[in-house]
């Protein structure tokens, strides 16, 4: 039998260890903890009777780690090149009401000093919501909900949805893929982070540091709705909204389709009175200007009568038959001696011969 | 939707044809063409009320990956 070298015995047992196991989840306390070099992270996961090394970058520590504090790690176990055994740690979570309470502290002070939840940033979203992105687990109650309460309320939505886990310690990664995915290649106005309710340990997946940050920065405003009323998560603080409930992230979203019939109602009864007004307005318009115009008529008529009544007063003044009953006579003919004119008076007509002619002094 | 208009903007456009009638652009000839429009514009609007659903697609992206 050849004997190995250390090299090749590491080697081997390497993939013995890695064929036997791949991946495993071990929980345990943190002990000895410390950050090398601001990249390097060690510490020990030990139980009441063993410790076993960890090893990871400080790129993968996505919550606040302390001594004391209990947590699950997902590693693969391998052996140094120089003979230790250690866990090479992908991801830490802390597990236990009292770690996840600590590391939730630790974050948003941290996160608050940076000013990542800062209420002057949120925007507002979009009114008139035409599409919509949301991420979440498409086998989730609160999802259900949340779509049964859209359709309810509202159409003609586009609704595209990532689905992710919501849970567990591979949920941060695949939910910052989601707003990744909808940030870079969709165009959803709107993104809606949902997960009905579940116990301490099953939302603190929404307190990874990474997932905070990456909302905070998404372009699209999000909103989310995770757990119940009482649930309050790191996601929660840095997301423009936050819902108290996956039902009412809908609400929120969604005019009330009872209430906008309503108005279409109240539009159409506004327009036919409206419509009724003016008609009655414009009928009563017509009424006066006739009957501006028949007593404008009326005047008239009135005005040219007087006219009348004073030219026939001016003619009768002028009658010829009444000068001749004056005694006046009308003399027709020309004036030169020896020629006969006719002179008319008011009862007789007389021819008489021009004898003499002399100015009148 | 129909038009590409969302219900919102249906309903604000329904809002704002009320609007003529009060204003003094109004006249008779064309107030019956309008309404005619308003009315049309209502009951498609009541009918996408009725009928109109959200369309939801579950991408078929793998985000574990």
């Amino acid at each position: 039998m050849n004997a190995f070298t250390p090299t090749t015995f590491i080697e081997v047992v390497n993939q013995t260890l890695d064929y036997a196991y791949g991946s495993v989840m071990v929980e345990g306390e943190v002990a000895s903890f410390k950050v090398n070099q601001g990249k390097w992270v060690f510490f020990d996961l030990k139980d009441e009777e063993s410790s076993v090394s960890c090893f990871m970058t400080l790129y993968q520590l996505r919550m606040p780690i302390e001594d004391g504090m209990k947590v699950v790690v997902r590693a693969t176990p391998k052996l140094t090149k120089w003979g230790k055994f250690s866990l090479t740690v992908q991801a830490i979570k802390p597990v236990g009401e009292g770690s996840l309470k600590k590391a939730f502290e630790l974050l948003k002070k941290k996160l608050t000093d940076e000013g990542l939840f800062d209420p002057t940033k949120k925007r507002e979203l979009p009114k008139d919501l035409a599409r919509l992105g949301v991420i979440s687990s498409t086998q989730a109650a609160g999802y259900a909900d949340f779509i049964k309460i859209m359709n309810a309320r509202w159409g003609g939505i586009r609704i595209e949805v990532a689905h992710t886990q919501v849970q567990g310690i591979d949920a941060p990664d695949q939910i910052i893929r989601a707003l990744k995915y909808f940030n870079e290649k969709s165009e959803v106005e709107t993104i809606a982070i949902i997960r009905g309710g579940g116990s301490a340990d099953d939302l603190s997946c929404f307190n990874d540091e990474a997932l905070v940050r990456a909302i905070a920065s998404s372009k699209i405003p999000v909103v989310t709705g995770i757990g119940h009323e009482v649930d309050e998560s790191l996601a929660d603080l840095a997301a423009d909204l936050c819902a108290s409930t996956p039902s009412n992230v809908a609400e929120i979203l969604t005019p009330d389709k009872k209430e906008a019939k309503r108005r279409v109602y109240e539009v159409v009864e506004r327009f036919g009175k409206t419509l009724v007004e003016r008609i009655e307005s414009e009928k009563n318009n017509v009424e006066d200007k006739i009957l501006r115009t028949k007593e404008s008529i009326l005047t008239k008529v009135d005005e040219y009568q007087r006219f009348l009544e004073s030219q026939m007063k001016i003619l009768i003044a002028h009658d010829p038959e009444k000068v001749l009953k004056q005694g006046y006579a009308i003399l027709d003919g020309k004036i030169s001696l020896g020629n006969v004119v006719k002179i008319t008076t008011f009862e007789k007509e007389i021819k008489a011969e021009i004898k003499e002619i002399y100015e009148r002094e | 939707m129909k038009e590409n208009k969302t219900l919102n903007q249906k309903l604000a456009e329904l809002e704002k044809s009320t609007e003529w009638f009060y204003s003094e652009e109004f006249n008779l000839d064309e107030a019956v063409k309008k309404y005619k429009e308003a009315i049309k514009l209502a009951t498609d609007l009541k009918k996408d009320l009725d009928e109109l659903k959200n369309e939801v697609e579950v991408l078929s992206v793998d985000f574990s990956k």
